[in-house]
């Protein structure tokens, strides 16, 4: 049957089974244990918009083939910068020119110095978050408007709030970017293989800074949210987001070396965590424990990882074909 | 044998969603009832067993519970505002008959209150306040008289001086906490009014660590210069057997200095008792266990429900082998 065949062709190309799977086998989990969770929906939504958010940026990033360690504290220091302004409005634009200007740092040490980005942007994690706690005087910085705050954290059309639909807003545009347009699509050509981009006459430094100034912008944006809903920035924001929104990106497929991978994945990959951490809240499981589960769902992920399976299964395969071999008649 | 990807990767995940189910079936710190449960009550700490503290106060916390017929279900966000944040957000959603608050951060908890108000949920607060601006949406207090408790350290800092001409060091609590704040403003103030000869030469937050104390004052003695100090005052004995350790490592005996502290703590209480530390103040992390169950108990069951202090006893070698003042944590 040529549908069938077609279907299972282009299912074969996408990578976010593994994020499906995920999805399932949690709510599986919620309904067995905490169905509570279907009814406060709303809180599962805010967590995606929150792990979501940074993650997006991430994907765009490890698309790329690099890493940016430094959105957790991005994040916290563009929430410092947003409330230590009085006016709203320009607070707002100074904590995205943040995320600007951290992205453009970030990009010169990797693209004109060529500092792994690993090791760079784990350098500006330590210096931000240091520049966060000197500029709030190592407190939280209220708002100057609280009531803004708390209504910004309502729901503004249906269950809905500004930060879900902020989120959804940036994952549209993204998703748009990297499938529609030739840049976002170069974006894959340069993590899949960078000497080949090269060779081809992609401009893969422009590339490289265009995709950490996205990550930089995005976790300026979590930055704002989050300091709007909590009417406060504190200096230790956005701690905990880190390995969830990793954790995110890859299990939704998205390739660590880079060149594969869609925001569509990183989001049921996000969809996925939150609904896992929410249930594991209400059934009273401590924040340590809900890392191991992070942590080892990462593991699996990036062990199952279809390609390096496929490499470790064909290995063993001839290691053990070449033992029978090797026995005596 | 082909192993298709998707069988891989299922095979991976669902080996995860067995530990899933089982970690969740597993796990929990709710207080069980013998099945007369009447009230189901969320707990919001931002400290558990791994803090001294928390390891006293929790079982007289969950005895008090199941004699009162109330189910808890308890988060422990380690002092990380984003953190209790979140878990408020799904205890809301949970709607419990009550919400126990311990703030993390008292700057950052309106969000909290004001959707727990929202939803009808009472919350009472346990061990630290929540800001003036903020008390309408809570339902009562229970616990230490932080200023009254940086009051009494202060008072016997300005006994043991006797009107010398003295510099000291102050270490505080975690930054933005609001025992930490009002302890430090209940010190300085009583310093200012009865004993202005006691200068305060500088201060950093010891963030309620030993080693982070350790190392904030031993900056501290390089920075103003250790034959300048005269004496400490930290926000509590853990950081205060820091900053004593601080001394001994640069061999400076702390026995001649005035060192005087808060909780007479299992660390406290012998450093008083051998003379290196010259007062501490008496804290009983059952009392403020039992007396958050109390307090919600009475909002519960629609009794007057009035704020519950501590009382803050002085402890000094004259009476720091009293039972009556044995240190519980």
């Amino acid at each position: 049957m040529p549908d069938l065949t077609r279907l299972r062709a282009v299912l074969a190309r996408r990578t976010e089974g593994r994020a499906v799977v995920l999805l399932i086998a949690v709510l599986v989990a919620a309904v067995a244990f905490e169905p509570v969770v279907f009814s406060s929906f709303q809180v599962v939504l805010g967590r995606v918009a929150l792990i979501g958010l940074v993650a997006l940026g991430l994907t765009a990033v490890i698309l790329l083939g690099e890493l940016d360690l430094s959105v957790a504290s991005t994040l916290a220091l563009s929430g410092v910068v947003m409330a230590s302004i009085p006016d709203p409005v320009l607070g707002v634009v100074a904590a995205l020119a943040t995320g600007l200007v951290v992205g453009l740092i970030n990009s010169f040490f990797v693209v004109v110095v060529g500092i792994n980005s690993f090791i760079a942007t784990l350098g500006m994690l330590f210096a931000l978050r240091g520049a966060a706690f000197v500029l709030s005087g190592e407190e939280p910085v209220r708002l100057t408007n609280i009531d803004a705050g708390i209504a910004f954290g309502a729901p503004l059309i249906g269950p809905l709030t500004p930060r879900v639909l902020l989120f959804f807003l940036v994952f549209a545009a993204l998703q748009v970017f990297l499938s529609r347009t030739r840049i976002g699509r170069e974006f894959y050509a340069v993590g899949g293989n960078r000497q080949a981009a090269i060779d081809v006459g992609i401009p893969v430094r422009r590339r490289l800074v265009l995709g950490f100034l996205i990550s930089g912008v995005v976790a300026s944006l979590a930055g704002v949210i989050n300091t709007l809903e909590r009417t406060a920035a504190d200096p230790t924001a956005g701690s905990t987001v880190l390995l969830a929104s990793f954790a995110a990106a890859i299990i939704g497929g998205v390739l660590l070396n880079g060149g594969r991978g869609t925001v569509l994945g990183t989001l049921i990959g996000a969809l996925a965590l939150s609904i896992l951490q929410v249930v594991l809240t209400l059934s009273g499981v401590q924040v340590d424990i809900q890392d191991i589960f992070v942590g080892s769902i990462l593991l699996i992920a990036i062990i199952s990882d279809p390609t390096r399976l496929r490499a470790s299964v064909s290995r063993l395969r001839d290691s053990l074909s070449r033992s029978r071999t090797r026995a005596p008649a | 044998m082909r192993i298709s990807r998707t069988a891989m990767a299922a095979v991976g995940v669902a080996a995860t969603a067995i530990v899933l189910l089982a970690g969740c079936s597993g796990s929990g710190d709710s207080g069980s009832g013998d099945g007369t449960n009447t009230y189901d009550v969320y707990a919001l700490l931002p400290q558990g067993t791994d803090q001294p503290y928390g390891t006293t106060y929790l079982p007289a916390m969950q005895a008090e519970a199941e004699k009162d017929g109330i189910k808890l279900t308890i988060t422990n966000s380690k002092y990380d505002a984003d953190q209790q944040a979140s878990e408020c957000e799904v205890a809301v959603a949970a709607r419990p008959d009550l919400i126990i608050l311990w703030p993390a951060v008292g700057d950052t908890v309106r969000p909290c209150l004001a959707a727990a108000q929202a939803a009808g949920i009472p919350v009472t607060v346990t061990n630290s306040g929540v800001n003036e601006e903020d008390v309408p949406l809570t339902k009562g207090f229970s616990g230490p008289d932080t200023y009254g408790q940086g009051a009494a350290s202060a008072e016997i800092m300005c006994d043991i001086t006797g009107g010398q001409e003295v510099g000291i060091l102050v270490v505080n609590g975690l930054t933005g906490n609001s025992t930490a704040t009002t302890r430090r403003d209940g010190f300085a103030d009583t310093i200012a009014k009865n004993c202005p000869n006691v200068k305060i030469l500088a201060e950093q937050p010891g963030n309620w660590n030993k080693d982070d104390s350790q190392i904030a004052v031993s900056e501290m003695l390089t920075s103003v210069g250790a034959d300048k100090v005269q004496g400490i005052y930290a926000a509590d004995d853990t950081m205060v057997a820091g900053a004593i350790d601080a001394l001994k490592a640069r061999g400076i005996d702390p026995a001649p200095l005035f060192i005087t502290s808060i909780g007479n703590t299992k660390l406290g209480n012998p450093l008083v008792v051998s003379g290196e530390l010259d007062g501490t103040v008496f804290q009983s992390s059952s009392w403020d266990g039992e007396h958050a169950i109390d307090l919600a108990y009475t909002v519960l069951t629609g009794g007057d429900a009035k704020d519950q202090f501590m009382p803050s006893v002085k402890v000094t070698k004259d009476n720091a082998s009293d039972p009556d003042v044995a240190p519980e944590w």
